[in-house]
């Protein structure tokens, strides 16, 4: 093939390209020119396109044909169907992405002039579906990154807003920030696109599409969360994911981190906030191998941020009040239990001499508080949330203030 | 065991009849007595019933069944019927041809065991049976308003039915059975019967010997048992609560040290399953309209698609042993159910909770009678059906449950219970003309 030749055959694919493109339109124009079938096939071997069949008995997908073909050092793949016809197939991509292959059948076996034809059609598909899938990623990329950095006034507008742009959101979201440690430099683009959907695996809701945004290590996910049982529910499974990336043998060590509920779209910003900084205290504090919700860090994230008088009230109140709301109903005192407990040393003879009962109800008050806090008393972890709170609460509340 | 063991046994026994049993789709023992010279025949298959007459089975192409029996259920009843010694075989039901009869409630729950084993579980389960002890009259009919005044656990001589329970406990072990513990319940005349652990096939078929040797025993003492789920209007029901452990291979997979409360994903995927799939899994766990008056807010019955790892009137509980021990409990089941067929749904159920990776959200603490609408609301809580009549609704709309019980069970089970409770809902009840009767 001459250079001129090769030349007219670009020329024809940029004016196919202005025309609108398509794969159908490519593989028509290549076999055209190679006398067979073109079948163009996406990453997961989804059929997109497949021109001068005729009478040829197509197989339904390549992927057997490429997995047992042969390759190049170019990068081609070279198979012989079952009737003798050659097949010659090259990859479409784009910088790392693989975006399928691109497949002529039922060749007489004289490919060498339809090698370059090939890879130049593989190349202008490439740039049409990167286009393609650019317009809607880019549409829906540009509307969670207004809704993140707070362009929207209301909850309205950030709907009308996703209506147009032809993105559908949920009623409300959590986010799981996650990133993966001790990456392969070579193999990083693999084992992120692996973390990424080994995550999306795990973390889904029935009611509605999870949302991934890319980060430098990582990546945050939204999840719906319609109701708060749902969030609940992800973060159990959030705090699963470096579990099932042993055993799916990825190779990395996840850490993350989950925000608490937002109930209103508006709110999602600071669910993304909450989880980024979980999984920051999480590394720092346990290290690698562990997701972990920011409601359950109790102190840290006040700890971390530098919290305001407000901030420290607002945490002992949601840290003791299922004790209060249990000791009001009941006539209990199993506050009071807790904070006598904790000032004798966690001494239960002590502890039961101080409150007239006998030790055993003591203990039976430690199962009740733990249970109903949902805590465990012999981690430090959740000692120092509810000593903290029991602080907290005697020198902030107004109860305690002095007049 | 093979066929010779079993003819040795038999011999060595002294055994003269042989009862051939199976259950109908209701739970119900049915059985066909053949005497031992006809023992070959019945080992080789070849003992045939009218499928016509049994509950479930109408269908005319039907009317030919077999009963292939499972050689490792022979058990000698201690007992003789005019002298003369009695074995029993549980059967599975088979059509004329040899092929597996869909309508069979044993053969349902191997289908469930089988789709568990092609995930890679086996699946051990605990039973605990309640049932009620009541006087007979003259006639023969039982007193309700009681033979004794027994609670929880009593001692004697306060609790009157121990002999008999005694007795019960003594008879189930003579026949090869393993009792882990009996005692005295809540109600008065109520008392309870534990099974330690088997096979899910196995605990289904001691379930249904279980109540067997309960009425026989409680027959030869002049008492009537009943499982029924809630004989006395102001007294504890009758559950039938099953404790599950699922295992991989060698291995407890509830259990997972690290774990959230030492439970591992399957564990919560598993009750995730359970309550999702719980108002549909009521049709079949609670299958009669009197199962409904015991589903209330009173002495610990379930009513709402909960898990606790404490409260006894949640639907799910978590025994507190960890590690290998870990089990997880169902406790709304109640003692009118079909063994076969209820475990066959729970395991379908928390199955398709690990396929699916199905979450149960946190466990709730203290009693979930005082749950608030708002709380039940957020975190997707419901209640248990009310009635036969909305179970069955709830099994209507389940896929799971119903591709669980088969077909053939299905639509049989499902025609049977509605004509159940249309017969209730035109029936005027004695509480009703107390009430109404004198109204002006």
């Amino acid at each position: 093939m001459t250079t001129d030749e090769l030349l007219a055959f670009a020329e024809s694919l940029a004016r196919i390209s202005a025309a609108g493109g398509g794969p159908k339109a490519y593989a028509s124009h290549l076999a055209g020119r190679c006398r067979g079938a073109v079948l163009v096939e996406d990453a997961e071997w989804h059929h997109l396109a497949l021109a001068g069949a005729g009478e040829r008995s197509v197989p339904p997908s390549a992927r057997d044909l490429i997995r047992q073909a042969s390759r190049d050092d170019e990068g081609f793949a070279r198979a012989q169907l079952p009737d003798g016809g050659h097949v010659l197939a090259y990859p479409m991509r784009a910088g790392d992405s693989d975006l399928g292959w691109l497949v002529c059948l039922g060749l007489d076996g004289a490919s060498g002039e339809l090698a370059p034809l090939l890879r130049l059609t593989a190349s202008a598909i490439a740039v049409d579906l990167v286009r393609e899938a650019g317009g809607a990623k880019g549409r829906r990329r540009s509307f969670w990154e207004r809704l993140l950095s707070g362009s929207y006034d209301d909850a309205g507008a950030a709907r009308d807003d996703a209506a147009a742009r032809g993105v559908t959101i949920a009623s409300s979201y959590v986010a799981v920030a996650v990133e993966a440690e001790g990456m392969d430099e070579g193999a990083a683009a693999r084992q992120l696109s692996d973390v990424r959907k080994l995550c999306l695996a795990h973390l889904h809701h029935q009611s509605g599409e999870t949302v991934t945004i890319d980060r430098a290590a990582g990546f945050v996910f939204l999840i719906p969360a319609p109701l708060p049982v749902d969030a609940q529910n992800v973060a159990l499974a959030a705090s699963m994911l470096p579990k099932h990336a042993v055993k799916a043998k990825l190779d990395v060590i996840l850490v993350g981190g989950v925000g608490s509920r937002a109930a209103d779209i508006l709110d999602t910003a600071r669910s993304v906030d909450e989880a980024r900084e979980a999984l920051v205290i999480v590394r720092r504090l346990f290290g690698g191998g562990r997701v972990g919700a920011w409601e359950d860090l109790g102190l840290y994230p006040l700890l971390h941020r530098g919290a305001t008088r407000d901030e420290l009230q607002a945490f002992a109140q949601r840290t003791l009040e299922p004790l209060r709301a249990y000791d009001e109903k009941n006539h209990t005192e199993l506050l009071r239990t807790l904070a006598l407990y904790f000032s004798v040393r966690q001494n239960v003879k002590t502890a039961s001499e101080r409150l007239n009962v006998h030790r055993h109800t003591v203990f039976y008050r430690l199962r009740q508080i733990a249970e109903i806090c949902n805590r465990d008393l012999d981690s430090a972890h959740d000692q120092l949330a509810l000593r903290a709170a029991l602080a907290i609460d005697a020198l902030l509340s107004p109860a305690h203030t002095p007049s | 065991m093979n066929k010779r063991d079993l003819a040795r046994l038999v011999k060595e026994s002294n055994v003269r009849f042989l009862r051939m049993q199976f259950v109908d789709i209701f739970g119900s023992t049915k059985n066909v007595v053949i005497p031992v010279s006809e023992l070959d025949r019945a080992l080789d298959g070849k003992v045939t019933f009218d499928g016509g007459s049994i509950a479930g089975f109408v269908r005319s192409e039907e009317v030919d069944m077999m009963l292939k029996p499972d050689l490792s259920t022979f058990a000698v009843y201690p007992w003789t019927l005019d002298g003369e010694t009695e074995g029993r075989l549980i059967c599975d039901i088979v059509q004329a041809d040899g092929e597996s009869f869909e309508g069979c409630p044993r053969t349902t729950l191997k289908r469930a065991i089988s789709d568990a084993r092609e995930m890679g579980f086996t699946l051990s389960t605990w039973v605990e049976a309640e049932f009620y002890l009541f006087q007979r009259d003259e006639d023969g009919r039982p007193l309700l308003d009681g033979n004794e005044r027994g609670s929880y656990f009593d001692f004697s001589p306060s609790d009157v039915g121990e002999h008999a329970r005694r007795h019960m406990v003594a008879t189930l072990e003579a026949m090869g059975f393993h009792v882990a513990s009996a005692h005295h319940e809540h109600g008065p005349g109520q008392h309870e019967i534990d099974f330690k652990s088997a096979d899910v096939l196995t605990t289904a078929d001691n379930v249904v010997t279980l109540r067997n040797v309960v009425k026989h025993i409680a027959l030869e003492r002049d008492l009537h048992a009943t499982f029924m789920p809630k004989p006395l209007g102001d007294g504890a029901g009758n559950a039938l609560h099953i404790e599950f452990m699922l295992r991989e291979g060698e291995r407890n997979a509830f259990a997972d040290e690290g774990g959230d409360r030492g439970l591992s994903p399957t564990a919560l995927y598993f009750i995730g399953g359970l309550l999702a799939h719980a108002p549909a899994i009521t049709a079949v766990a609670n299958p009669t309209v009197n199962s409904y008056k015991r589903l209330v807010p009173f002495w610990d019955a379930p009513v709402l698609t909960v898990w606790s790892e404490r409260s006894a009137n949640s639907m799910i509980r978590i025994p507190s042993q960890r590690g290998e021990q870990t089990r997880i409990e169902l406790r709304s089941p109640d003692g009118s159910c079909n063994p076969y067929l209820t475990l066959a749904v729970v395991l379908a159920a928390g199955l398709d909770g690990i396929r699916n990776e199905l979450l149960p959200g946190q466990p709730l603490a203290g009693s979930t009678y005082e749950l608030s609408e708002r709380l039940r609301a957020e975190r997707g809580i419901r209640e248990l059906p009310h009635s036969l009549r909305e179970a069955l609704v709830e099994l209507d709309h389940d896929g799971v449950v119903r591709g669980a019980l088969g077909d053939h069970i299905y639509h049989a089970f499902h025609e049977a219970k509605a004509a159940e409770y249309e017969r209730y809902r035109r029936a005027v009840h004695p509480w009703e003309l107390n009430e109404y009767l004198a109204l002006q």
